[in-house]
């Protein structure tokens, strides 16, 4: 697969930490206003923030999805790997850097945690010709998956 | 995941969600954030002062990419933010900022210097810049001199200026 260009390409050093002020957050939004509001956050990032990759989708082209996940997983140095097939593009996680860094920090997970990872697929997704399915396979694991709409 | 490079991305689509809910809203959310941040800063600031205060923000400016420049006195703590990377990424982003994005910083700062004594004036400057001046001083005097000074001095619950 050839390169693509990606909108944010961070470098320099990492500040892992900032995955506990997420936990935090959603805990404080879902408590008051509940989880529609903070699902509705998650799609304005899925939709907005990220609307470069949206429209990639939108266009057919998952290139630039595929190099956010490796760029930003490598960054984080997460377990994972990404299998693309003719079908569905497969994106593993055995050992997420971000719900493992929560655990550590706080000892409380959200339970809402991983919404943050499935309600932004399914808005960069949106009115594209893929669907963004993500399967919570245990805690800090998942698979994300890339499949053409029937 | 949205990667921790992407926070404050994040925070920006938080921090507009929260000002549609209104002023309280937005300022119960920076105590919360405030109190998640006393477990990265309070001991230090009890245990050690203006020098803990020193250490922390010297890893953060490690960690979060920063060009700042601390100055540390006997009496007080200056952190000079030249290029902020929270406010530049907020700005370098197909969502529009919050154009109140500056204030979160004061909102999580200042209680926990209100909880420990010391005195903040937060300068800055002005809110598209991704530039601003913190003090921090053991002197309440001291302090409100000096906010004599700012361009644009920020506030934080409990603590309203303007």
């Amino acid at each position: 697969m050839a390169e693509s260009t990606m909108r944010y390409e961070e470098g320099g050093n990492i500040h892992l930490d900032f995955h506990g002020a997420t936990n935090t957050t959603i805990d404080f939004i879902v408590e008051r206003f509940g989880v529609a509001a903070m699902d509705e956050i998650f799609r304005k990032m899925g939709r907005d923030v990220y609307a470069s990759i949206r429209n990639d989708l939108i266009a057919g082209d998952t290139r630039q999805l595929v190099r956010h996940w490796k760029h930003f997983f490598d960054r984080e140095g997460a377990d994972y790997d990404i299998a693309i097939g003719d079908d569905e593009i497969v994106l593993t996680v055995r050992r997420c850097t971000a719900w493992h860094h929560v655990k550590g920090l706080v000892g409380h997970v959200s339970p809402h945690f991983c919404d943050q990872t499935s309600r932004t697929n399914e808005a960069m997704a949106e009115g594209s010709p893929f669907a963004i399915d993500t399967e919570i396979t245990g805690e800090g694991s998942c698979r994300q998956i890339i499949r053409r709409r029937a | 995941m949205i990667p921790s490079d992407h926070f404050t991305r994040f925070y920006n689509e938080v921090f507009k969600f929260l000002e549609s809910q209104g002023e309280d809203a937005l300022e119960a959310y920076w105590l919360a954030i405030s109190k998640n941040q006393e477990r990265h800063i309070l001991d230090l600031i009890e245990t050690q002062g203006l020098e803990g205060m020193h250490a922390y923000w010297t890893h953060i400016k490690i960690e979060e990419n920063c060009d700042m420049d601390l100055d540390l006195d006997a009496d007080r703590l200056e952190l000079r933010m030249n290029v902020c990377p929270s406010l530049s990424k907020v700005m370098d982003n197909d969502a529009e900022p919050m154009g109140r994005y500056c204030d979160h910083c004061a909102g999580w700062i200042g209680p926990i210097m209100d909880k420990t004594g010391y005195h903040m004036v937060y300068d800055v400057i002005d809110r598209q810049k991704p530039q601003c001046v913190l003090r921090i001083y053991r002197d309440p005097e001291r302090a409100r001199a000096a906010e004599k000074d700012a361009k644009l001095l920020m506030g934080w619950p409990d603590h309203k200026v303007g």
